[in-house]
């Protein structure tokens, strides 16, 4: 791995005071985290704590809304479908999180293919285990869809442009690279909440609540937890790059902000040098992305999104 | 979709073309040949082609269908002429009408592969599938001589006879990714070797998954306590003892098959009046190595429609190709594995077509 510091124990510097005696952490697995999202080659300590901070904060929160949906249904554990009812606002999430539900699937089953000791069974049985989370959500979306727009989103073809841009994003990063980088590249990409489930089960404190999720929605839990890091990073980047102050260009502030980051990063390679300390996203980037994210401009702003509650707007949902 | 018969799309090259219009001995035989003799028409032809320099042999075929191996090489040696020399080929060739399509095989449907590839009116899938065979290595010659030849064709009355070749030219120019090929000289090719030629690589098959129909009714216990290699597992209605072998490449479809029959005298052995029925393969897995590291990103980036990349979630880059209809998983590391095929030659065909997309996403 890259990271230099970050011992499990590491969690209490920054942060104000949260999170005291917290013996999970996963800083150092959000540093390479934070690099394969497009961070720098060695991202910064404070920053990933921070980021930790950030992403634990808002996951405990959507546990208790969903524990607290799930008790209204009178249900013993917290389902996917809690987690889905809790995103039925944002059509573009819950869009993303669909999808990828159907890879998911998806994946389990040319991997099931390919795997030949189970094929066999799973054909005779009827084959109840494919496509289980596009079930779900399915059937689901379904029950409450009112006006049809929630079930019209497992036909909609349109291009989902944040993905887009962080395929962009990666892209323009492992142009650059040598094989050597490419394949450490690679091994960052592949790190998620997922891999580490039952350190992910501890770090959101499951045994001390009453009601758990099941697996699915740990599954679901833990694609929220990676998509906030990545909007995190997303956010921090624009604001990063909002805060580079070009001398004599008029027209700055209206070029998309896509194209002056590439025209940055690609400066910054043929410069080369210094890289990590002044590439790197710093925590104060973090927090402005943070409050410009939370702040809601319109006259309904203080009557949106009921999801807020200790003041800070849910990243993922 | 075309239905092209089971048999004649396993050797895939020229044979098409060949079959159709073999060289006066047999011309009933069109479209059925064996593998062998298809082969041996093919090693004949091309050894001729192959002293000829220049001209690709598989376009020569198209221009003048029905023609005796000396009217090849006159063909193959002189481009501008070719068209001139088509009078002499219909009398010579008999029962051969100016507007006669008939050579063209059953299927004319074209279908959209999955790269810019070829596009033109009627060209036919045996035509774009003996193409794609190719692997794009005379297209890339095919190229300066299709282009130059283009004009001509048009505006000679006789280029009505041959509507594929015209096509079959105009498509060269949308290939773009034969153009990264360095080869410029045309090398003959034999269906067997033909895969080793563009990259030296084949695909290995893994696994062969098919089911039999044993047509009478088993006891599962006795069969589970008297056989060796089998499980009894009650929550399964059916006897699960799946023979898992490493098969090479030829004899892959005939192993399976020996051994479902295998089975099937086993259990008469014990007694059952087991039949043989609708030997069926389901599905056929290969792999291989290319040998370099890929470049996901910029593949999943390109191919979007056909491509999924969740590194998080599987490390392999998930490429759904429309044709043939088989599931590729791309790995950094170069190594492919291919799912999803009903016949080796769908292997063969994905792994070719994705060989030149894989090379321009060569990681340094």
């Amino acid at each position: 791995m890259n990271n230099t510091a970050a011992s499990p124990m590491a969690s209490a510097t920054s942060s104000g005071g949260r999170s005291t005696g917290k013996s999970v952490s996963f800083a150092a697995e959000l540093q390479s985290m934070m690099y394969s999202l497009g961070d720098a080659r060695r991202p910064l300590h404070e920053t990933a704590v921070l980021v930790e901070d950030v992403v634990h904060t808002q996951l405990i929160n959507l546990l208790q809304q969903a524990a607290e949906v799930s008790q209204l249904r009178g249900a013993r554990v917290i389902t996917p479908e809690d987690l889905l009812f809790l995103m039925r606002k944002d059509k573009k999430k819950l869009r993303r999180l669909l999808k990828y539900m159907f890879i998911r699937d998806y994946k389990s089953k040319i991997v099931k293919g390919i795997d030949e000791d189970d094929l066999l069974e799973d054909k005779l049985s009827g084959s109840n285990n494919a496509n289980k989370r596009q079930k779900i959500a399915q059937d689901f979306l379904n029950s409450i869809d009112q006006t049809g727009e929630l079930l019209a989103m497992f036909e909609d073809d349109e291009i989902d442009e944040v993905k887009q841009e962080r395929m962009e994003r990666a892209e323009r990063q492992t142009r650059i690279m040598d094989s050597a980088q490419y394949a450490e590249f690679c091994e960052s990409r592949q790190l998620s909440f997922s891999k580490k489930a039952s350190k992910f089960r501890d770090w959101l404190d499951c045994s001390s609540m009453e009601i758990k999720p099941n697996v699915v929605a740990m599954e679901i839990l833990a694609y929220l937890a990676y998509e906030t890091v990545a909007q995190l990073v997303d956010l921090a980047l624009l604001v990063r790059q909002d805060m580079v102050t070009k001398a004599g260009d008029p027209f700055s502030h209206a070029i998309s902000a896509t194209f002056i980051q590439y025209h940055n990063s690609a400066e910054s390679t043929a410069a080369c040098g210094v890289e990590a300390h002044s590439n790197a996203i710093q925590p104060c980037h973090i927090r402005e992305a943070i409050r410009r994210y939370s702040h809601k401009i319109g006259p309904l702003s203080p009557f949106t999104n009921a999801y807020r509650r200790n003041g800070m707007a849910f990243l993922a949902c | 979709m075309a239905s092209a018969p089971r048999p004649e799309r396993a050797p895939r090259l020229l044979a098409p073309c060949l079959t159709r219009y073999p060289p006066p001995p047999s011309p009933t035989t069109v479209g059925f040949l064996s593998m062998e003799e298809e082969e041996t028409y093919l090693e004949l032809y091309l050894n001729q082609c192959a002293a000829q320099d220049g001209l690709a042999p598989p376009r020569s075929p198209l221009f003048s269908p029905v023609v005796p191996y000396d009217m090849y090489m006159l063909n193959a040696s002189n481009p501008e002429t070719a068209f001139n020399l088509n009078p002499e080929v219909k009398e010579t060739s008999g029962g051969f009408s100016p507007v006669d399509l008939s050579f063209l095989p059953d299927e004319l449907t074209q279908e959209d592969k999955d790269q810019p590839v070829i596009g033109s009116k009627h060209e036919t899938k045996e035509n774009s599938e003996s193409q794609s065979q190719q692997s794009r290595l005379p297209s890339s010659s095919e190229q300066d001589i299709g282009l130059g030849l283009n004009s001509p064709s048009l505006s000679n009355p006789h280029s009505q006879r041959h509507p594929s070749d015209t096509d079959l030219v105009q498509a060269s120019p949308e290939k773009p990714d034969s153009n990264s090929l360095p080869l410029a000289s045309i090398t003959p090719m034999s269906p067997v070797t033909s895969v080793s030629e563009c990259c030296g690589i084949v695909p290995q098959l893994q696994n062969i998954v098919s089911t039999v129909n044993l047509a009478c009714k088993l006891d599962l216990k006795k069969i589970a306590l008297h056989a060796k290699n089998a499980e009894y597992n009650p929550k399964v209605r059916f006897l699960i003892s799946l023979l898992l072998t490493k098969l090479e490449c030829n004899g892959a479809i005939s192993q399976s098959r020996l051994a479902a029959r295998k089975y099937a005298r086993v259990v008469q052995k014990l007694g059952f009046p087991a039949r043989f029925l609708d030997f069926k393969i389901q599905n056929m897995v290969g792999s291989c190595d290319v040998k370099f590291p890929i470049r996901l990103e910029g593949l999943v980036l390109t191919h979007q429609q056909f491509s999924s990349y969740e590194p998080e979630l599987f490390p392999g880059l998930i490429y759904r190709m429309v044709k043939p209809r088989i599931v590729l998983l791309i790995f950094v590391s170069g190594k492919v594995v291919l799912t999803g095929a009903k016949e080796r030659s769908e292997i063969c065909e994905a792994f070719e077509n994705i060989y030149p997309i894989l090379k321009s996403f060569k990681k340094a």
